[in-house]
C-alpha cells in the first residue's frame, strides 16, 4: 500500500468510541481540498466523530510526512472516507508499532493478495506489501527522491515505479526492515523480478516461490475451476498447492506455530469477509445511476483487498463504515458524481493518484475496475481445503494468465456496469503494459464496440496534464455522443 | 516440419525425437533482418517472433515464458496460429521439486503438441541417440570456445541450435596470435540473431577480442554433462562396464542415411525395464536440462553468476559488454551487480538498430579507457 517515510510517532492512543460518522449525516456527498477538509475535520469533531487510534486530520499527513501531493488532491468529504485516508497513510507506522511490539513483519511481494491470507491466519505476523512503495514517490511528489536514488544504482525510468522500492528498503526510512520477504516469482512482469532480484542482492534474502504462467486445460487433461470463472490444468494448481506449503512452513517457522487447517479456514474466512464487503461496496458504487463515492476513494479502498493494509480487523471496520456511507448516500439519491458523467471502465491502477480525480472533473466517472489484482476481489472457495482453495485463487491472477482472458474478464464488467468507454492506463516502464493494452482494446471494441484509450500516467502527471485532459475529454465526448 | 524455439532451454532432443526438425531462432532465415513498427516498449526481439509466427504458415514455433515480451507476443498470435504455436512454461525456480515438474509436465505437454503438427511419439533408441549426438556436439562447440574466432563461434553455436550440426572453422595458431594484443571483453545478454552478429566485428575493429560469448545462443547455452551421458549409457544399456560404452554404434548402425529408425527388440534388454524407458528417457532430459540451464531469469540467478565468475578469471576477461534489447528489464537490472560482482568494468550496449553510430562510439571509447 503506501510505503511513505515513517518519521512521526506511534500513533496516538485514542478514546475506544464508536468510529464512524458522527450524527451529522445531512451533508452533502462533495469533493474537498485538504484545505476545506480543515474545516470539515473540525466540524466533524465537534459533531462528536470518534476516531480510531490512527485518526486525526488529514493535513498531518503533509506536515509531518511530506505527503505533499495531498495537496492537489480531492477528497470525498464523509468520515468514511476520512478514516479510509488516515488508515492507508498511517501504515508505516502501524508496521513500526507492531515491530515494537514484537510482531514479525513478513515483506510479501508481487502475488498482491495471496500469502498475506496465510500470514494473517498465523499469530503475531503481519504482512505487507513492499511493493505499495510504488505510490511514495506520487504522494511525496518525488520530494523522497526514491526515484532518483533507485536511477543512482541503475534503475532508471525505463522500469516501473515500483523501483521505488529498492531505495526504500536500501534507506529503511520507510517501512520496518522485515523479517522475512517473500517473492512469486515465474509468470510475473520482468520489472518487478529484476527490481527483486536487485533487492536480494543488495542483502535482503528473498524465498522466491513460483507461479506458472497459467493456461487452459488441453483436451483430456485433468482440469480444476478457479474463481473468476477460469479454470487451469490441475497440475498447475497441484504446483502452486506445493509452492504455497513451502511458504506456510516459512511463515509457520517464523510465527513458532503450524499453520494448521483450522486456523488456515479461520484466515480464509476473514479474507472473505474483506471480499465481500468490497465486492458489495463496488456494485453500489460502480452500478448506481450516479457515484456516490469517488473513483480515487474506490482505488484505494480496493487495495485494501491484497494485504488489509497491515490490520485485516482494521480493513473490515473502514470497508462496512465506506459501504454504509454509499448505501446510505444512494437511498438518499445524493451522488458525489453526478447521473450525466459517462461511465468509464478503468484498467491497471495509476501511477498519479490525481488522474482519478481528473478523470471525473472532466466528467467521467468509474465503474468498473481491474487495477491488476481481481483475483484478490474474488472469494476464495471455502468448499475446499485452505490450501488447495487458495492456491487456484493465486492462479487466477489476471497477470499471469493470458491477456485475453483478462480482456474476457473486463468485458463482462464493462457489462455488468454498464461502461460507456474503457481506459488502459499504463505504468510508465512497465513490461506487461507493451503488448496487453491493444489486446484489450481489441477484444473490447469487438465484444462491446465502445471507444477505448490507451494513455501513460507517470507518478507526477501534473505536466502531462494537457496531453493527458485532450485525451480523456475525447475519450468521454466520444461516448458521450454515442448516446 | 520446422518448429522454431526461442530458448535454448527448450530440449532440441525431444523435439527431434518427434520426428520434426527443432530450429534455433537466432539463425533462422530472415529472422530479425527487417526493421519492424513497433509500439511503445515493445522488445523488437519478441516482435520479430511474433512476427515469424505469423509469417511462417508452415512451420511451428515454441515461444518461452521466460519474459513477459514473449509471453504476450505469444498472446498476440495464439488465436490465429493457434495450432502451431506453443507457449513453454520456463520455471523460473530451480532449487525445487515444483520447478522439475513443471518442466517435465511441460515437456509431456510439448510432446503432445509435436504429435498433433504430424509428429510421432519418440523411440527411446533415437531419443538416446539423439540425446548422446547433441552431448557430443556441445563438447566440441564448448572445446573449441578457447580458440575459435568470435564471429564464427556465435555462427557456429546458433547454427547448432539451428539443426544440430557443428561446423567450425579449422583450428588455427594464427587466430589466437592475432587476437593477442586486443582486450579480452566478455559479452555478456540476450539474444544475438545473425543480424546483429556484426557487433562481434564492430568489437573487434574497437581493440576488443570477445573471449566468453555469454549471449541468450552463445557459450552459455552449451553444456557438457557428463553425467547426463553416463545415466543415458545406463538407461540403455546398463553400466558401461556392460556394455554401455558401444551404445552408439549400436545405434547407428539403425540409421538409413540421416532417417534414424526405431532399434531393433534385443536393444531393449536394458538396465530399465522396457515400459519405464520412455519416462526414465524423459526424466533424463528434463534432469539434464534443469540441471544445467542457467540464465538471468531465473531466481536466484545466482548460477549464471557462478558460470560467469569461472571463466571470466580463467580467461583474463578486462570489460564485460552487456548486450540487451531496448527495454529488457532483466539484463539491464544486472549492470550494477555484474560491476560489483566481478570487479570488472561493464558496458551497457543496446540493440537500438537505429543508432549504429551511437553504439560504435560507445565501444571504442569503452576500450579505449580500458587500455
Amino acid at each position: 500500500m503506501n510505503q511513505r517515510k515513517s518519521k512521526v510517532q506511534s500513533p496516538k492512543p485514542k478514546g475506544k468510541g464508536q468510529h464512524g460518522s458522527p450524527d451529522c449525516g445531512t451533508v452533502g456527498p462533495r469533493k474537498l481540498s485538504l484545505n476545506e477538509w480543515d474545516g470539515r475535520y473540525e466540524e466533524l469533531i465537534r459533531a462528536g466523530l470518534h476516531e480510531p487510534s490512527y485518526g486525526g486530520p488529514l493535513r498531518r499527513h503533509v506536515l509531518l510526512e511530506g505527503d505533499l501531493r495531498l495537496l492537489q488532491l480531492r477528497f470525498d468529504n464523509s468520515a468514511a472516507a476520512l478514516r479510509l485516508w488516515n488508515f492507508l497513510l498511517t501504515e508505516n507506522q502501524r508496521l513500526h508499532a507492531a515491530r515494537a511490539q514484537g510482531e514479525k513483519i513478513i515483506g510479501t511481494m508481487k502475488d498482491l493478495g495471496t500469502v498475506p491470507v496465510m500470514a494473517y491466519a498465523l499469530p503475531g505476523l503481519r504482512a505487507f506489501y513492499p511493493d505499495g512503495a510504488w505510490w511514495t514517490p506520487c504522494l511525496m511528489e518525488c520530494s523522497d527522491g526514491l526515484l532518483q536514488q533507485a536511477e543512482q544504482i541503475g534503475i532508471d525510468a525505463s522500469f516501473c515505479p515500483v523501483r521505488a522500492m529498492l531505495p526504500a528498503f536500501q534507506n529503511g526510512e520507510h517501512f520496518p526492515r522485515p523479517d522475512a520477504l517473500i517473492c512469486s516469482t515465474g509468470a510475473v512482469c520482468d520489472d518487478f523480478s529484476a527490481i527483486a532480484q536487485r533487492l536480494e542482492k543488495m542483502g535482503f534474502p528473498i524465498v522466491w516461490w513460483e507461479m506458472p504462467r497459467r493456461r487452459r486445460p488441453d483436451p483430456g487433461e485433468a482440469a480444476c475451476a478457479l474463481p473468476g470463472d477460469l479454470c487451469a490444468p490441475q497440475i498447475q494448481v497441484d504446483c502452486v498447492r506445493a509452492e504455497l506449503e513451502r511458504i506456510g512452513q516459512v511463515l509457520s517457522g517464523l510465527a513458532g506455530q503450524p499453520l494448521d487447517d483450522n486456523a488456515f479456514v479461520r484466515g480464509i474466512r476473514e479474507a472473505n469477509k474483506v471480499r465481500r464487503l468490497l465486492a458489495a461496496l463496488r456494485r453500489v458504487v460502480y452500478t448506481s445511476p450516479g457515484a456516490p463515492l469517488p473513483a480515487l476513494e474506490l482505488l484505494v479502498a480496493e487495495m485494501l483487498a491484497i494485504h488489509f493494509c497491515s490490520d485485516r480487523e482494521e480493513t473490515i471496520g473502514v470497508l462496512t463504515d465506506l459501504l454504509a456511507e454509499a448505501e446510505a448516500r444512494l437511498r438518499r439519491k445524493q451522488f458525489v458524481v453526478d447521473e450525466a458523467a459517462v461511465r468509464v471502465f478503468w484498467v491497471n491502477p495509476v501511477a498519479d493518484l490525481r488522474a482519478m480525480n481528473l478523470l471525473e472533473d472532466w466528467g467521467g466517472r468509474v465503474c468498473g475496475s481491474d487495477y491488476m489484482f481481481t483475483h484478490a476481489l474474488d472469494l476464495i472457495p471455502e468448499d475446499l481445503p485452505p490450501l488447495e482453495a487458495l492456491a487456484r485463487t493465486a492462479l487466477a491472477d489476471p497477470m499471469v494468465g493470458s491477456t485475453r482472458e483478462r480482456a474476457h474478464r473486463i468485458v463482462a464488467d464493462c457489462r455488468a456496469g454498464r461502461a460507456e468507454a474503457v481506459v488502459i492506463s499504463r505504468i510508465p516502464g512497465a513490461s506487461h503494459c507493451a503488448r496487453e493494452g491493444a489486446l484489450i482494446r481489441e477484444v473490447v471494441r469487438a465484444e462491446l464496440g465502445i471507444p477505448t484509450i490507451e494513455l501513460e500516467v507517470p507518478p507526477i502527471c501534473d505536466a502531462m496534464l494537457p496531453t493527458l485532459g485532450s485525451r480523456l475529454q475525447a475519450l468521454l465526448e466520444t461516448a458521450r455522443a454515442r448516446r | 516440419m520446422e518448429v522454431f524455439f526461442t530458448s535454448p532451454w527448450v530440449p532440441t532432443e525431444w523435439i527431434k525425437a518427434h520426428g520434426l526438425e527443432p530450429r534455433g531462432i537466432w539463425l533462422a532465415r530472415d529472422f530479425a533482418c527487417e526493421p519492424l513498427p513497433l509500439a511503445a516498449g515493445v522488445c523488437a526481439f519478441a516482435n520479430a517472433v511474433v512476427r515469424l509466427a505469423e509469417r511462417q504458415a508452415g512451420s511451428a514455433v515454441i515461444f518461452t515464458t521466460h519474459c513477459d515480451q514473449l509471453r504476450r507476443g505469444f498472446d498476440t498470435v495464439a488465436e490465429a496460429a493457434a495450432t502451431r504455436v506453443f507457449l513453454f512454461n520456463l520455471p523460473v525456480t530451480w532449487q525445487t521439486p515444483v520447478a522439475e515438474r513443471i518442466y517435465a509436465d511441460e515437456l509431456r505437454r510439448l510432446g503432445r503438441f509435436l504429435v498433433g503438427l504430424g509428429g510421432h511419439a519418440p523411440v527411446v533408441a533415437v531419443l538416446v541417440e539423439i540425446i548422446m549426438q547433441r552431448s557430443r556436439a556441445r563438447q566440441r562447440l564448448l572445446e573449441a570456445a578457447p580458440w575459435c574466432p568470435a564471429r564464427a563461434y556465435a555462427e557456429a553455436v546458433a547454427r547448432f541450435h539451428l539443426d544440430g550440426s557443428v561446423h567450425l572453422p579449422p583450428e588455427d595458431g594464427d587466430h589466437r596470435a592475432a587476437g593477442m594484443s586486443s582486450i579480452p571483453l566478455a559479452l555478456v545478454g540476450g539474444p544475438l540473431p545473425q543480424s546483429q552478429m556484426p557487433l562481434l566485428e564492430a568489437l573487434e575493429k574497437a581493440g576488443g577480442r570477445v573471449v566468453l560469448n555469454a549471449t541468450e545462443a552463445g557459450e552459455r547455452s552449451l553444456w557438457a554433462d557428463f553425467s547426463l551421458i553416463q545415466d543415458t549409457i545406463k538407461l540403455w544399456a546398463g553400466h558401461p562396464e556392460r556394455g554401455g560404452d558401444s551404445l552408439s554404434p549400436q545405434i547407428q548402425a539403425h540409421r538409413t542415411g540421416d532417417k534414424l529408425s526405431p532399434p531393433r527388440k534385443a536393444e531393449f534388454d536394458a538396465a530399465v525395464p522396457v515400459e519405464r524407458l520412455e519416462d526414465n528417457a524423459l526424466d533424463l532430459l528434463v534432469r539434464g536440462y534443469l540441471a544445467n540451464y542457467m540464465d538471468v531469469f531465473q531466481r536466484p540467478n545466482t548460477r549464471l553468476y557462478d558460470w560467469l565468475r569461472v571463466r571470466l578469471t580463467a580467461r583474463q576477461v578486462r570489460g564485460i559488454v552487456l548486450w540487451h534489447y531496448v527495454g529488457c528489464d532483466l539484463w539491464r537490472a544486472e549492470a550494477q551487480p555484474m560491476r560489483a560482482a566481478f570487479g570488472l568494468p561493464v558496458l551497457l550496449l543496446d540493440a537500438d538498430e537505429a543508432a549504429p553510430n551511437r553504439n560504435t562510439g560507445r565501444l571504442e571509447a569503452f576500450l579505449e579507457s580500458l587500455r
